[in-house]
């Protein structure tokens, strides 16, 4: 379970952003997230849709405990993101789709080396390493260094690495960003399945066509602020046979920039 | 295993396998001064040995006086005497190197000589390398001849040559052969220390720091159950160990490099062996230690700062000079290690190493270079946890 309450968040500007988009000589700071509150519940899968900018890796970085909320809490599987960060840490799996991997490591040095980091019995982790790439089917190419790999080879990689600790939440960044639709196939997959193993899981996407594939519960960012909240199949409704992209473009004013 | 324990190791593992890292941290340093060392010496060799015994072409004006000094040149082996050509085209000769040397002695240079005056003779040359070497057999001959003529005119009044020489100075060295090589050597090597301390510890710093951010594999890492601490002390341990053995790798090769050259005397080589004696290594190696783990903080946090390799490299850039102009303000003549340059970073380590290698240092001084520099690490590493805590520097850009 992930509890989203009242959360904001605020960067300091640079000159060079403040120029880039047309800020007021006098704004120091800008706001990313802003008074976000959501849950996502096991069992589901929660979709975060918005434009480039929107504020969604802000609010995920937040749940991993990368960044800290200004105001606000977050509570990931029980734990305070500001209080128990190492908890909070050790509950989830995170993937991004821009994340690459150590290129002159093996697939099996990685695995291994987030497993120590996460604290995981040897006699437990080779159980669980022959588990994720049989299913992964990474075995053959397990001890290649990743740099040879091919993206989809990285990929099944970056997934063992994310579910080799068996996490009960899951936080997806635009994780098919950048694949080829059989990499990003690979991924609906795992996302679907983490979902029936009754994982609490959480995926962010500017793609309107995972929206439908995946969604049990959505939200719609846009400049940091929820517009939309709420079940997918509620969202089906209120678009009265617009489509997806039209029923976004709709909520979010039709002044994406 | 700690938490930071197996950081070090992955980065260690990680690092080991990138060709740049291998070749600044360990080829490099072991290979540099071997290979230069043996190519200096043996091309100096060479050229001392082929100005040595090179048949010098001298262009030789006397108008036909000096008649001692034409005697002793036409006695001359390995000298070819040109007695015709006129000044204006000997000079010539000797721009074109045709020529070596052109010896003109003046009109007047009897008539002086016989009325007790002085004579003049000129040598013309081009300086270049080898006529550094050959200049001295000509200047041997030349010198030979005013002492000819000095006695002739001592003679000629009673007079033995001691006559003139009123004082003999004597100079006698009483260093000792370590102080003697620590003199020269250690200014040496707090260069080797320093440079390739730093320059050992630049690429495993950038691909550790700005390289982790430019592959995004940060984000895994700090979703990671472990803290900021514990992954900067990971990183920081590897950019220290690199940079230690690099410099250790340095001195190691120059070791190596002095006992290739069979030129070098015994008694020197038996110095040099004395300065690696266990006291001076763990003296020097404690020195490295902070001055390491400086350079490993302040690298690591630039590195950090950095979004990529390239804005990672020029960052540090400036940092160069900051590390060679201390380093190199050692070596000047009349700097010394004193309550105040003790306190000067870089430098302090610098005078410290050198005065360690002549055998000469204080105790008092060598305590206060320390404090300088374990506080001086202290506060850059504290500056590194610090900076990696702040969510503006670590996703500064991504």
């Amino acid at each position: 379970m992930i509890e989203i309450k009242d959360v904001s968040k605020s960067f300091k500007i640079t000159r060079k952003q403040k120029k880039e988009r047309g800020l007021p000589a006098g704004q120091r700071r800008i706001n990313a997230v802003n008074q976000v509150t959501l849950t996502c519940r096991p069992g589901r899968i929660f979709t975060l849709l918005g434009p480039n900018g929107a504020g969604k890796t802000t609010l995920l970085r937040m749940v991993a405990t990368m960044l800290k909320p200004d105001s606000g809490t977050i509570k990931v599987a029980g734990f305070d993101t500001r209080r128990q960060s190492q908890q909070v840490r050790r509950s989830i799996g995170f993937l991004t789709g821009s994340t690459e991997l150590y290129k002159r490591l093996t697939p099996r040095e990685i695995v291994r080396y987030y497993a120590s980091l996460f604290g995981i019995r040897r006699e437990v982790y080779e159980k669980r390493e022959k588990e994720l790439f049989d299913l992964l089917e990474i075995q053959e190419f397990a001890g290649k260094r990743v740099g040879k790999l091919s993206t989809g080879m990285k990929q099944k990689v970056s997934i063992a690495r994310t579910m080799i600790h068996d996490p009960g939440v899951v936080v997806f960044d635009e994780p098919t960003v950048g694949l080829d639709v059989l990499t990003s196939k690979n991924i609906i997959r795992l996302i679907r399945d983490c979902r029936d193993r009754g994982k609490t899981v959480i995926f962010s996407t500017h793609i309107m066509g995972e929206v439908g594939l995946l969604s049990d519960d959505m939200a719609i960012i846009h400049r940091g602020e929820i517009l939309y909240s709420g079940s997918f199949d509620e969202f089906l409704q209120r678009k009265k046979g617009r489509t997806i992209e039209d029923e976004f473009v709709r909520i979010i004013g039709g002044n994406h920039d | 295993m700690t938490k930071t324990g197996i950081i070090f190791k992955k980065e260690v593992l990680d690092i080991l396998r990138e060709k740049r890292t291998v070749i600044t941290m360990i080829l490099l340093p072991l290979l540099v001064f071997p290979v230069i060392m043996t190519f200096a010496a043996r091309i100096t060799a060479s050229q001392a040995q082929k100005a040595g015994e090179k048949t010098l072409k001298v262009a030789y004006i006397s108008r036909g006086n000096a008649e001692e000094l034409t005697r002793l040149l036409k006695e001359t082996r390995d000298l070819e005497l040109v007695t015709d050509r006129p000044r204006a085209e000997a000079l010539e000769g000797i721009k074109e190197d045709s020529l070596d040397f052109l010896i003109e002695v003046a009109a007047d240079f009897d008539q002086k000589v016989a009325t007790g005056r002085t004579g003049d003779i000129t040598l013309y040359y081009k300086l270049s390398n080898e006529v550094e070497i050959t200049r001295g057999r000509v200047r041997k001959l030349l010198n030979r001849v005013r002492e000819i003529y000095l006695e002739s005119r001592l003679r000629e009044v009673q007079l033995e040559p001691s006559f003139v020489r009123t004082v003999e100075i004597s100079e006698v060295d009483v260093s000792t052969v370590q102080e003697k090589i620590g003199h020269y050597a250690g200014g040496f090597l707090p260069y080797l220390f320093i440079l390739f301390c730093f320059f050992g510890a630049m690429y495993p710093a950038i691909d550790l720091g700005a390289g982790e951010k430019e592959r995004y594999t940060i984000e895994t890492l700090l979703a990671s159950p472990v803290s900021r601490m514990e992954i900067v002390l990971g990183k920081f341990l590897v950019v220290f160990m690199a940079g230690v053995t690099s410099a250790v790798l340095a001195i190691v090769g120059l070791f190596i490099a002095i006992k290739q050259i069979p030129e070098i005397p015994p008694q020197i080589l038996e110095s040099i062996i004395k300065i690696v004696e266990i006291k001076s290594i763990l003296l020097m190696l404690s020195l490295l230690i902070p001055l390491c783990a400086f350079f490993a903080a302040l690298l690591l946090s630039f590195s950090i700062f950095a979004n990529s390799f390239k804005e990672a490299q020029s960052l540090m850039t400036p940092m160069n000079f900051l590390v060679i102009l201390p380093a190199a303000a050692g070596l000047l003549p009349g700097v010394k290690l004193t309550t105040v340059t003790a306190l000067i970073p870089v430098l302090n380590v610098s005078l410290a190493t050198k005065e360690i290698v002549s055998g000469t240092m204080e105790p008092g001084l060598l305590v206060l270079v320390y404090l300088v520099m374990f506080a001086l690490a202290g506060v850059s590493l504290w500056f590194c946890s610090r900076w990696f805590n702040r969510e503006n520097v670590i996703f500064r850009g991504i």
